[in-house]
């Protein structure tokens, strides 16, 4: 079990990272790592989404959805079908929900924040996760740590590219590299970097 | 049957997720302020920090919230700043828009140079260092600090002297606090009229410094209307609170050219009596 | 050249330019001829500067009393010599800036003014330090800090050691060296007087080892033992003589950043300084006149000159013979801390302690190149600063960043600037981002006091 749990969180966080190896979560990777503190609070707020999003839409899954679930069994129907719909329903609510508490309890980096906010929601990350987790047919309790250490996964990657981009501001870029471009070279090299880990789990 | 059931399995979903989306959201409801929204709509939205606050969103709370008077921007026009009144309930005065000059005319080619500046090009550094190698201690070091410092790009620097732009500047003051000499100043954008030296040196000692300072010759001052150009010693300057009229220049004959107006206003076109013309 | 020394504690980083001394080590102290007109700079010192007490038409005699200081931090000043003031005007100062002066018309007589002497064995510490104060003597190695004030620490500061600093570490200086060569005993004497005021038991005088026969001439005489003083040699390295690393390599004690040194029970006197004070005490001098080291490639005969303070540069250049060849800079102080003059009609002051005229070759000319990241500032920076980074968010204006990394500990003594591949300007970029960072401090008061 430990074993199956280290391969897991191991395989989220280094191996098979969300955005450095999947390149899913591209668009808030980019829009909010120009500031360290900004990069920490969407951190915070992707791992809290995620983990509860993979634990729901695993619940429902396991439920619902999968082809051994007890709706299956009940009904003899299969409702695989039904797989990117739900998810994305429950991902989506369960993201205004955070946003409306964030408003509330952080309206400082609710604002900071911005649009990338619900930009979780129709990012392929979560999404992903919830996929991924049904396609290798995981437990309840498997599916959350998968989705939790994802986050982390993300969460480093997000962290170490807005450390990054903070120094990058200082420096001389030339005019054809200045905006976007220097950042999407970084974002390649830092894949590059992270490539060394492939193997190490499969 | 299975279309029966998705929707079943789909409604289900829903009505649970758009139930607790419904309590979350009464019981962690945030007030907006409809007045704070209709003010920042209305606001000029260039978030240049002018007003003192972190821009236009923190400005238009604060004057809802009383902590910040509708003149505090400065780059409202007359009417704007009405509607914003309007909505606050208040009065608001008549305001004429303020825009930049910068009131020196030394550029490389009529000031001279004391010694070589080897350093930082950055006025305020420059300043430091035996005050950049310029001759004239209180002129413009051309090393483009307020230019930098610009949030609409009004400034150019014309062969070391820094030159605003009138008709793209906001006037939000960003460059009078860079300048380390105090040279730019913020006047009403109807008074095009210039001395463009700020020197207080004695005029003769100022010809040895530079070709176009202003002597104190005072042949502007009689040519002009009473009380329009001020003298200080041996510099002269425009009275900001009533100005002489916008072809003074022409007919004043000054003997070092250092009266003019702001740029981009000519005084080619002005001799033709329309007063809001522009060079090409 | 390797000079053994027996200095054991080595601050960090430092650097060893050739020291060039041997243009004018061996010249002897000379005194320059009395010139007929003497323009004295009013603000010669650290802190506020005097009031001026004449007016134009007084007449003054040699040593008297012309300006009055103003403040606790804060010195007299007095005439250089007899004659006439003969304006109170305003000329290009050793900064670049115009600053008031006093203008005096020598009478050609050289009267000195009346004078009382003391003899301190017989006089309280209250009477020195008076004495010390209306001598106006201020910090010779080129601080002008008032001495006044250095020996009075508030009481909840208990001073143990007294440091001298006889280490002259700038390349090319030779003025201090030359008076411990040529008047030993006087120096000595001046220092005692320091340690009586103080009332320590310690007193060390810190010497480089690049100066054998200054460190011999000292430990022969005799008033060494009458005194209590040691005199330790120190390796050779820039800067040895700033305070924080004089402290440390003679005590091991370290000043606490943004702390002085009587926070580490210290005080710290330049050797120039002793001097004066002899000469203040015993003599009843005033201080009118030091030794500068007129020196470079660019000067026909380099030497050390007693000037009085108000003689033009111009005319001291002219005592060594004048200008040879294509000079590139005229330096007021040391080549690595001193400043490029732009007028040759700016005078001398307390602070002087040298007159380079360099080449080409002997300077460096700054480009605007980045910074490569490549670490040779941090291995040199005495105050273990990162010079570079710094560097860099001053270019970017992040003065915030910049007060956090310590900028406002940097001693300006171009350590980094002297080994930096890429010519940057750093200690321009330092001046800069202290100015900022004091102006923003003093807005940040006065809005406090405002509420």
């Amino acid at each position: 079990m430990m074993n199956e749990i280290l391969v897991i969180t191991i395989g989220a966080i280094l191996v098979n990272n969300f955005v450095l190896a999947k390149f899913l979560g591209i668009c808030p990777f980019l829009g909010v790592s120009k500031k360290l503190e900004t990069a920490i609070g969407m951190s915070g707020a992707v791992i809290f989404v995620m983990t509860l999003a993979t634990f729901v839409t695993s619940l429902i899954f396991k439920m619902v959805l999968s082809e051994n679930s007890y709706f299956s069994h009940l009904s003899g129907l299969k409702f695989g079908f039904l797989q990117t719909l739900v998810f994305i329903l429950v991902i989506a609510g369960l993201v205004q929900i955070v946003e409306i508490i964030m408003q509330k309890k952080a309206p400082k980096l609710y604002s900071a924040l911005g649009i990338y906010l619900p930009l979780i929601t129709t990012n392929c990350a979560v999404l992903g996760s919830a996929v991924i987790n049904a396609k290798e047919g995981r437990g309840i309790i498997f599916s959350t740590i998968f989705g939790f250490s994802s986050a982390v996964g993300f969460s480093l990657a997000l962290l170490l590219f807005a450390s990054i981009r903070e120094k990058l501001e200082l420096a001389r870029i030339p005019k054809v590299f200045q905006g976007t471009s220097i950042a999407l070279i970084t974002a390649g090299i830092l894949a590059m970097a992270f490539m060394g880990f492939s193997g190490l789990v499969k | 049957m299975i279309i029966l059931y998705s929707i079943l399995i789909l409604c289900v979903v829903a009505l649970i997720l758009g139930l607790s989306i419904g309590i979350t959201a009464k019981y962690f409801l945030v007030e907006q302020d409809p007045q704070v929204e209709k003010i920042l709509s209305l606001l000029p939205g260039a978030n240049c920090g002018g007003c003192g606050f972190a821009g236009c969103s923190d400005f238009a709370k604060s004057l809802s919230e009383g902590k910040a008077e509708v003149e505090g921007c400065p780059v409202a026009s007359a009417e704007v700043r009405k509607l914003i009144a309007q909505v606050l309930g208040k009065s608001v005065s008549d305001y004429i828009r303020k825009v930049a000059v910068v009131l020196c005319g030394g550029s490389n080619n009529f000031a001279r140079k004391i010694s070589e500046y080897n350093g930082i090009a950055d006025c305020r550094s420059a300043n430091i260092i035996a005050g950049g190698g310029k001759a004239c201690r209180y002129g413009c070091l051309g090393f483009a600090s307020c230019a930098r410092v610009c949030p609409v790009n009004a400034i150019e620097i014309c062969d070391g002297l820094a030159v605003v732009h009138s008709d793209i500047c906001i006037g939000c003051g960003k460059c009078v606090k860079a300048c380390p000499r105090n040279l730019i100043k913020l006047v009403p954008e109807t008074i095009t009229v210039h001395v463009f030296c700020s020197s207080k040196d004695k005029g003769v000692d100022k010809k040895k410094l530079c070709d176009v300072p202003c002597i104190g010759c005072r042949k502007c001052v009689k040519v002009a209307g009473e009380d329009e150009m001020l003298v200080d010693g041996f510099l002269v300057r425009t009275n900001y609170e009533k100005g002489p009229a916008a072809d003074l220049p022409l007919r004043a004959g000054c003997p070092t050219n250092c009266l003019g107006n702001s740029f981009p206003y000519s005084y080619k076109k002005l001799s033709k009596g329309l007063i809001e013309e522009k060079v090409a | 050249m390797n000079y053994s020394h027996d200095n054991h504690l080595y601050f960090y980083g430092g650097v060893h330019p050739d020291d060039s001394k041997k243009l004018s080590a061996c010249e002897p102290i000379k005194d320059a001829p009395l010139l007929e007109k003497y323009t004295v700079i009013v603000g010669q010192n650290i802190g506020a500067p005097p009031k001026v007490i004449v007016k134009k038409g007084d007449i003054v005699k040699k040593g008297q009393k012309i300006a009055e200081a103003s403040a606790f931090v804060s010195a007299n000043l007095h005439s250089p010599t007899s004659g006439t003031v003969s304006a109170i005007t305003e000329i290009i100062g050793v900064f670049g800036a115009i600053v008031p002066a006093i203008e005096i018309t020598s009478d050609g007589k050289d009267e000195a003014c009346e004078s009382t002497k003391i003899e301190p064995s017989k006089a309280s510490p209250e009477e020195l330090l008076a004495k010390i104060a209306d001598a106006g003597l201020v910090g010779m190695g080129g601080a002008a800090f008032p001495t006044v004030v250095k020996l009075s620490p508030p009481k909840a500061k208990k001073i143990d050691t007294l440091i001298i600093n006889g280490a002259e570490c700038e390349p090319y200086l030779t003025a201090d060296y030359r008076l411990m060569l040529e008047s030993p005993d006087k120096v000595l004497r001046g220092v005692a007087i320091f340690a009586k005021i103080l009332g320590v038991n310690r007193i060390i005088i810190g010497v480089e080892a690049n100066k054998p026969d200054a460190i011999e001439n000292l430990r022969k005489s005799h008033l060494l033992n009458e005194y209590g003083i040691e005199v330790k040699s120190l390796r050779v390295r820039y800067p040895q003589g700033a305070e924080k690393q004089l402290i440390y390599a003679l005590t091991g004690r370290k000043v606490p950043s943004g702390g002085l040194p009587m926070d580490v029970a210290c005080v710290v006197q330049n050797i120039g300084t002793s001097f004066a004070a002899y000469e203040a005490v015993y003599e009843g001098k005033t201080l009118y006149e030091r030794v500068t080291t007129i020196t470079g490639s660019r000067v026909v005969k380099p030497g050390n000159w007693r000037l009085r303070i108000g003689t033009p540069i111009s005319k001291a250049i002219e005592l060594c013979g004048g200008i040879k060849g294509d000079v590139a800079k005229i330096v007021a102080g040391g080549p690595m801390m001193g400043l490029a003059q732009i007028s040759l009609d700016t005078t001398i002051m307390k602070s002087s302690s040298g007159i380079l005229l360099l080449g080409n070759e002997e300077i460096i000319q700054y480009r605007n190149q980045p910074c490569i990241r490549c670490g040779n500032c941090v291995d040199v920076c005495p105050m273990e600063l990162l010079p570079g980074p710094l560097s860099v968010y001053i270019e970017n204006e992040r003065f915030d960043l910049a007060e956090k990394e310590f900028v406002m500990d940097c001693m300006e003594c171009g350590s980094c600037a002297y080994v930096c591949p890429s010519k940057r300007p750093l200690v321009q970029h330092f001046k800069r981002a202290k100015a900022e960072i004091i102006a923003k401090r003093k807005s940040q008061q006065l809005s406090q006091k405002a509420k």
